[in-house]
């Protein structure tokens, strides 16, 4: 991967609260992540498949409008979901921190 | 019995609800258990449309992946933003509430 993605994680990654980062490619298989395996795998699942749930229902509700970002806020943490073309961004932060 | 919860809910936040709405396209709410539309400001289709498939698809999903990855956990707010607008969904026991922004 590029320079410039790991300085964005990087980045990304040294911001307050921030729990962990993982990238998934379109196949839902996680490449990059900062969290152990069993917690990477298990959010890159259920993410990606949020995020193709959420597409869909955007594109259901008016076909010229596509998904850009999703944020899942939790009684414990916030995960935000960054989808793009080839890979999914996944970032979990935690607000009270 | 479910409209006055609601009264109570919209008085008890009156001013982030004005808040809200000054910046908002509309909003829905949905009745859970039945699936129906409570209050909208937008037309049935539309009302229908957005009471299906986020309080009834897409909410339900969110809720149950935050619950697998912590079962002690549990979905206090979704936010999906696309390129035209903002859906902002306070999904409560009884009823969810669409914004869109």
């Amino acid at each position: 991967m590029s320079q410039e993605v790991e300085e964005t994680l990087k980045r990304i990654q040294s911001h307050k609260g921030v729990v962990g980062t993982i990238v998934v490619n379109n196949e839902g298989i996680p490449v990059k992540s900062t969290l152990d395996n069993t917690t990477t795998v298990q959010y890159a699942g259920l993410m990606s498949q949020l995020s193709d749930k959420a597409r869909s229902v955007v594109r259901d509700l008016d076909p010229s409008n596509d998904l850009t970002f999703l944020r899942v806020r939790s009684k414990k943490h916030e995960i935000m979901v960054a989808p793009d073309k080839d890979f999914i961004l996944i970032v979990i932060q935690n607000p009270t921190d | 019995m479910l409209s006055i919860q609601l009264e109570n809910v919209v008085r008890r936040n009156a001013e982030n609800t004005e808040r809200i709405m000054r910046n908002a396209i509309g909003y829905v709410v949905s009745n859970n258990a039945l699936g129906t539309v409570v209050q909208s400001t937008f037309d049935n289709s539309t009302s229908g449309g957005i009471t299906k498939l986020i309080s009834g698809v897409l909410v339900p999903t969110a809720r149950s992946a935050v619950r697998d990855l912590d079962s002690t956990n549990d979905l206090a707010f979704l936010r999906i933003a696309t390129r035209k607008f903002e859906y902002l969904v306070a999904p409560e026991k009884e009823f969810t509430i669409v914004v869109m922004q």
